[in-house]
């Protein structure tokens, strides 16, 4: 069972992208693996030459505060995320999504830059560093460019860019200012291991009792990430006391693209979830907001 | 081949790795620390769970390579000089082992969350050992056994027996006993089949049909017996004594031979044995095997039509169970009310921890020897000589401990493979399952379709009960008659009924088999006739819990 025909694990950025521009055909870089290695097992992955473990690369496990940025490494571990300071204070959405996923074997291997990588619409990191409208981070023997973490998914497992010779080195999101704040939620069968049946994150600013800005994210929602840009128009600008709830739910079901999956649930529950998904995070975020309970005024739904 | 240099239980290895081997493959095979045990293979469940730089991971989806200069604790390595760690101690004394092929790896993972947490609260622990899963059911005893052990490491709390509401005088009734293999489950001593290795051992492996009907045209094992490092490979030919095995009817091959059919995905084509495993698997690919594919039947009723694809020539029809009791007709017109629903319970998995394993090896006295974590020994024996033509005197079956069956580890798996290849290489020989294998080829809980029609009077008397019962107990018996048969007597529920007519049909068909599953068809059953119960006490606006009391003998 050759699961790779050799390894490599650089400690720095530049051995790094330096062994993905001389390495073989099938060279690809694993972080954690808790994904990959499966699907390489299981043949849904191409037999691999060279197997590059980032997990040690130093410049990419670090977590740290640049100016107004908050800098996320792409190696830093689940587990890393869920209990770093500067997350926890910055990025409640990510500590939530990352804490969620799988159980704590699984978070202390599994990086959020595997988790992105890997471009699946409904991963829980993903999804929240979507909501906190995140640039991402690549490096390759050309050098690096940063770019809107949207750009690079390009359909269920496949992204924009060359994932054998270019990286994801790390992200960066705005720190958190006054009146901003992130909730992350998802639904899940209850083995408690799967990908979620459907997730969402939020981002809002709240000046007053007004929504002066904010971000849905959720998944699977469609082949990529999903960004609900009808439905954060329709909200900006409302105060969070006005009914908006109910006509949002609603644009919120014909922006996204919902489907049957064989293994977790059908169209129509995704659908009622939609709207419940929505009242947790807008609560959970518009509350640690205004630092006191909120309740979304006609958030009653079936 | 790489050289790894790492710390195993505070001693420093170094051992050789192929590429692609995974932590556990290096814990359990090279260094022969089998407390680490491998259950899914596919980061799932936490059996393999260890401690790399004091974190829990998941050895069998871990890089061996990544391991570099780390240091491991697995299970083994966590005893301090001879003194059970207080984890340990809590797993024996609340008896959060059960089959124990999960415990190695609820205990690291516990360990780690005590480092981490040395207070934790129920919840911390639920969330921690979430990934970490026990198919006997035991969290309430692990949870329990964390919390006693946390207590006595922060508090010095002893670590005692949880105390029992129990009045009485008895040496056993209403005393908590422990387990007699306890310590050796929490410890990673305790020895399962894929456990134990012999000198020169070979690793078996099976060609599976991978379709689910179809004749076998022509089967060419030439290519694979010339691989290096196969030492031979088996088809139905090179069985000396009886094909067939089976429980109770001897209908399902130990290998499908040429001109034969092949009745479900699982069937076994060809056998294998080489030096290594990975050449094992090589060899299975090098086998060519040409089918005449022929039409399927799915489900148990399509499969009773007149027109049905044959499964068995002989008919689709295991047996049919009747009971006739009373006066059916009668019964109805007693009736204030008829309440008729058809049910569907599907297939299940049994999912025990530890997938099949067999080693066989031949004795000095010429005798065969087989290692097998089986539900019935005895039966295994028996089966294992027909199909060697030998004397049962002449087979032994060797029973270390098992790692979960609920009814699955009943039916032959991989024995005969094993005493086969062994007598073939006269070498010892162990056949494997993993977990994709293991769920392709031992039977299952058996699919029902269940029509229930119930007559009953206001006040929720039963006059009469009607049951029509469709099995699929898949391409071969096992114990498929009688599991409907205990399906049939628990159709009309625990109640006492006057008038009764109940129609079983256990047919076979194109999926895998089904067999014994914990409750042994009364599941399905009462499944049906509770939620008709039910559905009669609305109807009658009457208390169903009530009406199921009263309505008991």
């Amino acid at each position: 069972m050759n699961l790779f025909k050799s390894y490599a694990k650089p400690g720095t950025l530049d051995e790094a992208v330096k062994i993905l521009s001389e390495g073989p055909e099938n060279t690809v870089v694993m972080a954690g693996g808790t994904d990959l290695l499966l699907d390489i097992r299981q043949g849904r992955h191409p037999e691999v030459d060279l197997l590059v473990d980032i997990s040690e690369v130093k410049e990419m496990g670090a977590i740290t505060l640049e100016e107004d940025w908050v800098f996320l490494g792409a190696g830093a571990t689940h587990q890393q995320i869920i209990s770093n300071p500067i997350i926890r204070e910055n990025g409640q959405c990510v500590v939530e999504g990352c804490g969620l996923v799988g159980g704590p074997q699984v978070r202390n291997i599994a990086t959020i830059g595997g988790n992105v990588a890997h471009s699946l619409p409904a991963a829980d990191g993903t999804v929240a560093l979507l909501s906190m409208d995140t640039e991402v981070q690549l490096a390759s023997r050309e050098g690096t460019r940063r770019l809107p973490l949207i750009e690079i998914f390009a359909g269920p497992g496949e992204v924009t860019f060359d994932r054998g010779r270019e990286l994801v080195v790390g992200f960066r999101f705005q720190k958190k200012r006054e009146g901003e704040a992130s909730a992350f939620h998802r639904v899940m069968r209850p083995q408690g291991v799967a990908i979620a049946i459907l997730n969402m994150s939020a981002w809002v600013k709240v000046v007053g009792e007004k929504i002066i800005d904010l971000r849905i994210a959720c998944g699977p929602a469609g082949p990529k990430p999903f960004r609900g840009h009808e439905t954060e128009e329709f909200i900006k600008g409302k105060t969070i006391y006005e009914g908006f709830f109910t006509e949002a739910s609603r644009i919120l079901g014909e922006e996204v693209s919902l489907r049957t999956s064989a293994h977790r649930a059908t169209r129509e529950y995704r659908r009622q979830l939609l709207p419940v998904l929505l009242q947790q995070v807008l609560e959970r975020a518009v509350s640690r907001s205004i630092k006191k309970p909120y309740h979304l005024k006609d958030g009653s739904h079936e | 081949m790489n050289k790894l240099t790492c710390w195993v239980n505070h001693k420093q290895v170094t051992v050789s790795v192929e590429p692609g081997e995974m932590l556990s493959d290096i814990i359990r095979y090279s260094l022969g620390l089998t407390g680490t045990k491998v259950s899914c293979n596919e980061a799932e469940c936490g059996a393999c769970t260890v401690l790399v730089d004091s974190v829990p991971v998941l050895s069998c989806n871990y890089p061996a390579l990544k391991a570099q200069g780390k240091k491991i604790v697995t299970i083994e390595g966590l005893e301090d000089k001879g003194t059970l760690h207080p984890l340990q101690e809590a797993f024996i004394k609340y008896g959060a082992s059960q089959c124990g092929f999960c415990t190695p790896g609820q205990i690291m993972t516990a360990a780690a969350l005590l480092e981490e947490k040395p207070e934790p609260t129920r919840e911390d622990i639920e969330y921690a050992l979430n990934d970490t899963l026990c198919r006997c059911g035991a969290y309430p005893a692990i949870t329990n056994a964390v919390l006693a052990a946390a207590d006595y490491i922060q508090h010095g709390k002893p670590i005692e027996f949880p105390s029992l509401e129990f009045e009485g005088e008895l040496d056993v009734v209403g005393q908590t006993v422990q387990r007699p293999e306890a310590v050796e489950k929490v410890t990673g001593k305790a020895v399962y089949t894929d456990d134990i290795t012999f000198p020169d051992m070979l690793y078996g492996a099976t060609l599976r049909a991978g379709i689910p009907h179809g004749k076998i045209l022509s089967l060419d094992t030439s290519r694979a017996k010339k691989l290096k490092g196969v030492r031979a490979v088996l088809t139905a030919e090179d069985i000396p004594g009886r094909i067939n095995h089976g429980l109770i009817v001897q209908d399902w091959p130990a290998l499908v031979g040429v001109g034969e059919k092949v009745r479900y995905v699982g069937d076994a084509v060809a056998v294998v044995a080489a030096d290594t495993r990975h050449i094992a698997a090589k060899a299975l690919t090098l086998i060519d095997v040409e089918y005449e594919p022929l039409p399927i039947v799915t489900d148990p009723v399509a499969a009773k039509e007149p027109d049905a694809p044959l499964v068995h020539e002989e008919g689709n029809l295991l047996k049919h169970i009747k009971v006739d009791k009373g006066d059916i007709v009668q019964g109805f017109a007693e009736a204030d009310i008829i309440m008729e629903d058809l049910f569907t319970t599907p297939t299940y998995e049994h999912a025990f921890m530890e997938p099949e394993c067999s080693i066989a090896r031949i004795t000095e006295d010429d005798r065969v020897e087989v290692y097998v974590g089986s539900q019935i020994p005895y039966s295994d024996r028996d089966q294992i000589a027909a199909a060697l033509n030998i004397p049962k005197e002449q087979v032994r079956v060797r029973g270390p401990l098992i790692g979960g069956g609920f009814g699955g580890k009943e039916d032959i798996a991989g024995q005969i493979h094993a005493a086969l290849l062994s007598r073939a290489t006269r070498k010892p020989v162990k056949v494997l399952y993993d977990r994709h294998e293991s769920m392709l080829v031992h039977p299952k809980r058996h699919a029902t379709r269940i029509r229930v029609k119930l007559g009953l009077k206001k006040d929720g008397t039963i006059t009469a009960a009607q049951t029509e019962l469709y099995g699929d107990t898949g391409a071969y018996a096992s114990l498929g008659a009688k599991v409907m048969g205990r399906a049939t007597t628990h159709s009309t529920g625990p109640y006492i009924v006057p008038n009764v007519k109940i129609d079983c049909y256990a047919m076979y068909t194109n999926n895998p088999p089904a067999g014994a599953f914990r409750g042994f068809g009364a599941l399905q059953a009462d499944f049906a006739i509770e939620v008709m119960i039910d559905q009669a006490a609305e109807e009658l606006k009457l208390d169903p819990d009530r009406t199921q009391a009263e309505k008991c003998p």
